[in-house]
């Protein structure tokens, strides 16, 4: 008897257009961690909205052990034992863990008031009745993610759930914490929770979930079991077409230093603990840079600083010799340093203006004629990044409608037209599906051939692993670790470092690098000292789609 | 101590209408008509304690004539989703048209009107009490709405943390959508905010009019407006507010004090009351920019 038994599910978005949900089946036995894998867009977040009674179904039927239920808003849901946690956290950041579990459902005494000590006795209970380790007096804004998402099952427990539903529970999460989360899913299935995953990692569908539900294009494609599929087969499930990502990083003699930096430091306005603490790194000609840590360790702060969009209080930055320390990130753009944020939707592109003039943007000024723009120029030049790109859309649309993945690759067409030396990745395909995150990987290894120097900023470590020369580790603002990239170089190693586990790197890294850094010649410098023969052939099938 | 004492009876119009301010401000609505929904409850009040020589229902029939009209400002922002800072707008130039108008058509006239029938305030005098210094001032001798304004911030400051409804309040203002996710209509809590606002604003006009027993147009002189600033001041809290509204009744006090025995301009007397609110919202972004920073410093440590 399963457990949530979803029907022929359709959700049809008339604005949009889109069929989100398509005949959808879903069927959950009870007690199984039980994964949904698709795309962006696949309809996986829709159908577990309906689920959870966020949005209505425009047909179908929901049975919950047997019997046919109706859920029209979360209130009804949560009456049924139908919990989900968000991919955003739904938590009041200054109230305490007590007051959030149990707000909407509060412990009372004289009928009106606020009974604060059976608040945090109840939720006491639950963190104890389910092995959390967390303090019911506890802010929530004082919280790491890690437990501010057990905070989100807490809560959902509180509420007397037995289906939990997590969406894309580990995108906020670090390495430790995945595992953490793992345990405790595993445990509440022991409990007799059925739990309801909404992923696009594969390989922690594979390792946490008993059974897996594929999507696509807002169809369900294939359930399968775990123990009986391999990733390989699920991404294919997922894509509809055979593994394309098997592209190859080849082989590739790094150039001369582009970008370097020189004990580059920025101090916190407060002047405690540096934001970057002497970093010192270069990046060649010809040859990808990965750079990766959890957020808050300064991958933000030195993203903003080789852009020029934060001033740095010692060191210094050369592009081909040349002091552009501080430099404005104009200045850096007419040096020929692209960038591709990974704020796309706000630093990356202008939503509310035309395709087009994002497109424009910054060769605006070759197309003027006495101060007013030559349209034609404009729709040629255009039109021709469309096609030599391959994207499908119209020059005038808003770039606020397009989707994620066209609006990246708008983004990057406009940063690699402008044939620079030098290009800042920044998590470029976060929150992309995998063909556009395919397509990226691409293009950034096309600037590579083509002898650009890039820097790959990115949280996700398959992917600084599958496309990096070396790959550089940050933790609270120091270089902790640079590494060949071999082949040899496991995740787990590197994210031992990425969490301040280990810090014994022995090497160029942070403060020590001073030491085997050229100071400033123009063409010394870098860690470069150590790179015979140019960087290692290495497959990147196994690069692991985000 | 005339003084205090007159800072009191000045301070509670703006109590009460930033106690109700208070309340949309927590569910995280910018309520500018604070002004337009007091003036309301002026003009109502005192039309109907003289019509009806009773001065419970003059307050009672100014205050629902002042919630009806946050019921419409609410129904427009909340259900046909105006833009708040216009529709506030709105209700503003609303109740200032319609006072007059209705002033025009009821009683003839445009300027002020008297209402010699009203029911006075009555005055809650202790005398043997009033005689303590300081403390019989600030408690006894007001009259009977300035003790309606404290009662209601005694009640709001347990409304607000001590129960769920309060709890929600908050939430809504921090995070709608959290409220949403857990089955809750966050708009409902905003309804009811708005709803309370026009409850404490009518309560704050009533005591405008009805303390001088006639109407003059826009009575209520931008108190609403520093009401709004009252709330600020106050950090968002009951307690601030009591003490941002006493400090603006202690200055404004002091200014008209003033004005018997220095050679004052009556131009800067009546300025007075808005110069002090511009240089408190000056020290007020200065005390927080301040604080946030010691805050950032804490943190980093």
């Amino acid at each position: 008897m399963p457990s949530v038994d979803m029907r022929e599910i359709c959700k049809y978005y008339p604005e949009s257009g889109v069929k989100a949900n398509d005949y959808v089946d879903l069927s959950v036995k009870k007690t199984e961690i039980h994964a949904i894998v698709g795309e962006n867009g696949a309809g996986k977040t829709t159908l577990m909205n309906i689920l959870y009674g966020l949005e209505r179904a425009d047909s179908g039927r929901i049975c919950l052990d047997g019997e046919e239920v109706v859920i029209r808003n979360p209130r009804d849901a949560v009456r049924l034992g139908i919990g989900m946690v968000h991919q955003h956290f739904k938590l009041i950041r200054p109230f305490t863990i007590a007051e959030n579990v149990t707000l909407a459902m509060e412990q009372r005494k004289y009928g009106v008031l606020l009974d604060r000590r059976e608040a945090w006795k109840a939720t006491e209970k639950v963190i104890a009745d389910f092995g959390f380790d967390l303090d019911p007096g506890a802010k929530i804004a004082d919280l790491t993610a890690g437990q501010m998402q057990q905070v989100e099952i807490v809560k959902i427990l509180y509420r007397h759930a037995d289906v939990l539903i997590l969406d894309e529970p580990t995108s906020v999460l670090a390495e430790q914490q995945i595992r953490t989360l793992f345990d405790t899913l595993k445990n509440l299935t022991c409990l007799g929770k059925t739990i309801i995953i909404i992923s696009h990692k594969l390989d922690e569908v594979m390792s946490i979930a008993d059974r897996v539900t594929v999507m696509r294009k807002g169809k369900s494609t294939a359930v399968r079991n775990t123990d009986e599929v391999d990733d390989k087969e699920l991404s294919r499930l997922m894509i509809g077409k055979g593994i394309t990502y098997g592209f190859k990083r080849d082989a590739s003699v790094p150039g001369e230093p582009v970008l370097a930096l020189y004990n580059v430091s920025v101090a916190e306005r407060t002047g405690h603990r540096p934001l970057l603490d002497n970093v010192s790194f270069s990046v060649r000609a010809g040859e990808i840079v990965g750079l990766t840590g959890v957020a808050g360790n300064g991958l933000e702060e030195l993203e903003e600083v080789v852009n020029g969009l934060r001033k740095v209080d010692s060191g210094r930055i050369e592009h081909r010799g040349l002091d552009v320390t501080n430099a404005s990130s104009y200045f850096l753009r007419e040096q020929g340093m692209a960038y591709v944020p990974s704020d796309r939707l706000r630093r990356g592109s202008s939503l509310s203006s035309s395709v087009l003039e994002n497109l424009i943007i910054t060769s605006r000024r070759s197309f003027l004629n006495r101060g007013f723009f030559r349209r034609k120029a404009m729709e040629k030049f255009g039109r021709e990044i469309l096609k030599h790109y391959s994207i499908d859309t119209d020059l005038y649309v808003p770039m606020g409608t397009l989707s994620g993945g066209s609006i990246q690759k708008i983004i990057l067409s406009r940063e690699l037209s402008a044939q620079s030396d030098f290009i800042m990745f920044s998590d470029p395909t976060w929150g992309l599906d995998v063909a556009s995150a395919e397509y990226i990987y691409s293009r950034i290894l096309e600037c590579r051939r083509s002898r650009a120097a890039i820097l790959l900023i990115s949280n996700d470590l398959d992917e600084v692993l599958g496309l990096s020369d070396r790959l550089m580790v940050m933790h609270r603002g120091k270089v902790v670790g640079v590494f060949e990239n071999d082949g040899t170089l496991s995740k787990e190693t590197i994210g031992e470092y990425i969490l301040g586990l280990r810090n014994d790197f022995k090497g160029d890294a942070g403060n020590d690098g001073q030491a085997t850094m050229g100071r400033g010649d123009g063409n010394g410098g870098g860690i470069d000292d150590n790179v015979v023969g140019g960087g290692s052939s290495r497959d990147c099938s196994d690069l692991s789609p985000e | 101590m005339n003084v205090i004492h007159n800072a009191v009876a000045i301070m509670a119009p703006f109590l009460l209408a930033a106690i109700g301010g208070l309340f949309t401000e927590l569910t995280g609505m910018l309520n500018i008509a604070l002004e337009g929904l007091m003036l309301i409850g002026a003009f109502a009040s005192v039309v109907f304690a003289s019509a009806t020589g009773s001065l419970f229902l003059g307050v009672a029939l100014g205050i629902i004539s002042s919630v009806l009209v946050a019921y419409l400002f609410a129904f427009v922002s909340l259900r046909l989703k105006a833009n708040i800072f216009i529709s506030g707008l709105a209700t503003n130039l609303l109740a200032s048209g319609l006072t007059v108008v209705l002033a025009f058509k009821l009683f003839g006239s445009k300027g002020v009107i008297h209402f010699p029938g009203a029911p006075v305030l009555p005055l809650v005098s202790v005398p043997a009490l009033e005689r303590i210094p300081i403390l019989g001032d600030l408690f006894f001798g007001h009259n009977i709405l300035v003790y309606l304004g404290w009662i209601c911030l005694v009640l709001a400051a347990v409304v607000i943390y001590k129960t769920p409804f309060g709890l929600r309040i908050r939430a809504t203002g921090h995070d709608s959508s959290t409220v949403e996710s857990l089955g809750l209509n966050p708009q409902s809590y905003q309804l009811k905010a708005i709803l309370v606002s026009g409850f404490t604003c009518g309560a704050a006009g009533s005591m405008l009019t009805l303390n001088l027993q006639a109407f003059v147009p826009n009575i209520t002189a931008g108190r609403g407006w520093i009401a709004l600033v009252v709330i600020y001041l106050g950090n968002k809290t009951p307690l601030g507010i009591l003490i941002a509204s006493f400090v603006f009744g202690f200055a404004i006090s002091i200014s008209n004090y003033a004005q018997g025995f220095m050679e004052i301009p009556a131009d800067f007397i009546l300025a007075f009351p808005y110069i002090i609110t511009v240089v408190a919202m000056i020290g007020y972004s200065a005390v927080r920019h301040y604080r946030s920073q010691k805050l950032a410093m804490r943190r980093d440590r």
